[in-house]
């Protein structure tokens, strides 16, 4: 038992970057009912722009790159993690504009859409960054290992969780505690009656979106420092983050925390225990889990059930 | 996890290919040739080069088309080969075996490519090796390393030029039993590669005296790897021998780094892709091999960088490291082969090849190098480096420690696995 908690805790804080991953993914479909296949390629554009930010040479006038630089690391990382998701807001935005079209039509087409979205995304960043690996620099507080059971354990593994954890919590105050939350909700479940009472329901849904592809953002920035930063590194987020909602239930904010705790658990202790299992375990547990209720852990009941 | 990557790129390789076939390539490619041929010149030497793009060995397979290119670009400049150009074609096999074997298939029957080059991932190089056999088509398997790409997995139309599992783990165990440790670990990449690397060096392992205490499987695509670092914290080995490549040993040497468990145990990685090295410098850790190096004190090196760096302005590698190098060899004594045999003829060409010898000087490594008649592998220097405390300029990141001769390295066992069919049953082949 001994040897296996230390396995646990390491499920769980993995858990919570999965969970960070899919938020916004989850935002998406469960408030706008849209599946946004360029969630990876967001979470990718994040990393990257954070990693230009904080490189050596950002991309900034000369003196004022000058006095970026001369910021210390901390203060610097602080506002990348603003800044950066920022940025892809702006993408967000262009996206949103694209997508308004195919609202109210067939799904298929929000979904070529942001598949195509994903792929040009994919090609800029070759295009701008070429196809090698870049590294992020993370500030010396929360970089290197610390001893804790006899085991050497990574600091920034655990302030990721920590942030990730933070992020989920806030996202959770606005949409369950705000009228913005409220009106979102609403929105989601009946659009017609939310347009009736007067509330611009257009500038609704591109807030909404804008936020879930800043959060896929922050989740790029905040993992980059684990996985490492290339071209393709999206495929490795939206998978896992599809994974976590359907295993969820689609448009349950705490079936995706739970997902994506229960997705941390079942690679890392499968890692350790039988290694060769440890990606396939995530798609078993699937697979476990809608075989016996279709709907995912917390979702509405579906056709599938009916 | 691929699968989304592979239909991506297939899409965006499909758009691309349909708008060229509407658009210029019927109206300049063809035709160009057609007018050319017509005025009496020779029909061009047509190679495809099945280099990855995307995918786990996406950067190593970019950088294999770097060093291939170059050679071809020689031979073009010298007036080409028996009196004609050579030309080529290339597209993404994605890093994935059926991409591959497509690839490798639609090169040979519509593209009409008489020879294949290029592969980096061991199964990808297997798939194309059988589309090649069944149509007799030579194939060049630039980088891919795994024993048995030249034991069970050999073919008389298939020539490997990489130093494969075995050799590496020759050069670096006993030594490291010896010298470090009994008790090891394996941390095996979970596909033909990483199995018969990690199979060669248990057996170097147990007959130094050594003990393997547990071998940890890396699903290919594995980015996080902290579960596979307690469990080698809890079990306190002597020395990790890993046989893990591309983009997971990139994140896991980004992970032992963090955790700084690059000290101890002490850390045998096979072999290291200098695509895979280059981009985070910083987590290059423990002892590991390579065929070559791009700052060895040996004649023509430099030149060779310098010719490189001319043709490769644009690249994101600012210099050739092993990958390349392996792609420039192999192509050159391609085109040499050709040039000898006096003739395009496939088994011409494979008994050229099959006798080949190469000089120290002329491979720029410390010893003769030659083809394995039996195996088709290519014997050559390995060597053994770590990294470098004292760079010269920032592309200075290996220490090279130590070089052993071919014969001392040599997979033995691959021979007594490798079977290869008689010349007359390979299917004629002639550009």
């Amino acid at each position: 038992m001994f040897d296996l908690l230390p396995h646990i805790l390491n499920g769980l804080t993995l858990g919570l970057l999965f969970a960070l991953i899919a938020l916004g993914f989850m935002l998406i479909v469960g408030l706008m009912e849209q599946i946004n296949l360029a969630h990876g390629s967001l979470f990718a554009l994040g990393a990257y722009f954070a990693m230009q930010l904080m490189g050596p040479r950002p991309p900034l006038p000369a003196d004022l790159a000058q006095s970026w630089l001369a910021l210390p690391l901390g203060w610097r990382y602080a506002a990348t993690l603003i800044l950066a998701p920022a940025a892809v807001g702006l993408v967000g935005i262009a996206i949103e504009f694209c997508m308004r079209r195919t609202y109210g039509k067939d799904p298929l087409y929000g979904l070529l859409l942001t598949f195509g979205a994903a792929m040009v995304i994919e090609e800029m960043i070759r295009l701008t960054w070429g196809t090698r690996d870049y590294v992020v620099q993370v500030p010396q507080a929360v970089s290197g290992g610390f001893i804790f059971g006899d085991l050497i354990w990574s600091t920034y593994r655990f302030y990721a969780a920590g942030i990730a954890a933070a992020v989920i919590g806030l996202v959770w105050l606005l949409i369950e505690k705000t009228s913005f939350g409220a009106t979102v909700k609403a929105g989601a479940h009946d659009s017609e009656i939310v347009r009736a009472l007067g509330i611009n329901l257009t500038r609704l849904r591109l807030l909404v979106f804008v936020f879930g592809t800043m959060l896929a953002a922050v989740a790029g920035i905040i993992v980059a420092p684990i996985w490492g930063i290339r071209p393709h590194m999206g495929v490795d987020a939206v998978i896992p983050a599809f994974l976590v909602i359907v295993l969820g239930g689609v448009g349950s904010f705490w079936g995706a925390v739970v997902a994506g705790l229960l997705v941390g658990l079942a690679v890392g202790l499968s890692g350790a225990y039988a290694s060769e299992w440890s990606l396939l375990s995530m798609y078993v547990l699937l697979v476990a889990v809608v075989t016996f209720r279709a709907r995912g852990l917390w979702g509405k009941k579906s056709v599938l059930e009916a | 996890m691929k699968q989304r990557e592979i239909s991506r790129r297939s899409v965006l390789q499909g758009s691309l290919m349909a708008s060229a076939l509407a658009g210029t390539a019927s109206y300049f490619g063809p035709w160009k040739e057609n007018r050319v041929w017509a005025q009496g010149a020779a029909k061009p030497i047509k190679l495809g080069l099945t280099c990855d793009a995307s995918g786990q060995y996406g950067n190593s397979g970019q950088d294999d088309l770097r060093g291939i290119q170059m050679a071809i670009d020689e031979a073009n400049a010298k007036g080409g080969v028996l009196g004609r150009k050579i030309t080529w074609i290339t597209a993404d096999t994605e890093t994935t075996p059926a991409t591959g074997s497509r690839l490798a298939e639609r090169f040979i029957t519509r593209e009409d490519c008489t020879i294949l080059i290029g592969a980096v991932h061991s199964g990808v190089a297997n798939a194309i090796t059988q589309v090649a056999a069944k149509n007799g088509v030579i194939y060049l398997n630039t980088n891919s390393s795994a024993p048995s790409e030249a034991g069970e997995n050999c073919s008389r139309i298939k020539f490997v030029w990489d130093g494969n599992g075995t050799n590496f783990s020759k050069a670096s165990v006993a030594n490291a039993v010896n010298s470090i440790g009994k008790k090891w670990m394996l941390l095996t990449n979970d596909y033909v590669w990483g199995h018969t690397t990690s199979a060669a060096t248990k057996a170097q392992v147990e007959g130094a005296g050594g003990k393997i205490v547990d071998n940890l499987l890396v699903p290919q695509n594995t980015r996080d790897f902290t579960a596979y670092l307690l469990k080698i914290q809890q079990a306190k080995p002597d020395v990790v021998a890993t046989a893990v490549g591309g983009d997971d040993i990139k994140a896991l040497r980004e992970q032992v780094a963090q955790l700084k468990l690059d000290g101890k145990p002490a850390w045998i990685n096979n072999q290291q892709d200098w695509p895979d090295v280059w981009g985070s410098p910083d987590s290059l850790f423990g002892v590991f091999g390579t065929t070559w190096y791009h700052k060895l004190a040996l004649p023509g090196v430099a030149d060779f960088v310098k010719k490189w760096q001319a043709t490769n302005k644009e690249g994101s590698i600012p210099v050739p490291g092993n990958v390349s190098y392996n792609g420039y060899m192999a192509t050159r004594e391609l085109l040499r082969a050709i040039e000898r045999a006096g003739s395009t003829n496939n088994v011409k060409i494979i008994k050229e090849l099959e006798n080949l010898k190469v000089s120290a000087t002329d491979r720029m490594q410390h010893f003769d190098a030659y083809m394995d008649p039996v195996t088709h592998q290519m014997q050559q220097t390995i060597y053994l480096a770590r990294r470098n405390p004292k760079p010269a300029d920032k592309t200075d990141l290996y220490e090279i420690i130590s070089w052993t001769e071919p014969k001392a390295v040599a997979d033995t066992d691959a021979q007594a696995k490798c079977k290869l069919v008689p010349y007359e049953q390979v299917p004629t082949v002639d550009s």
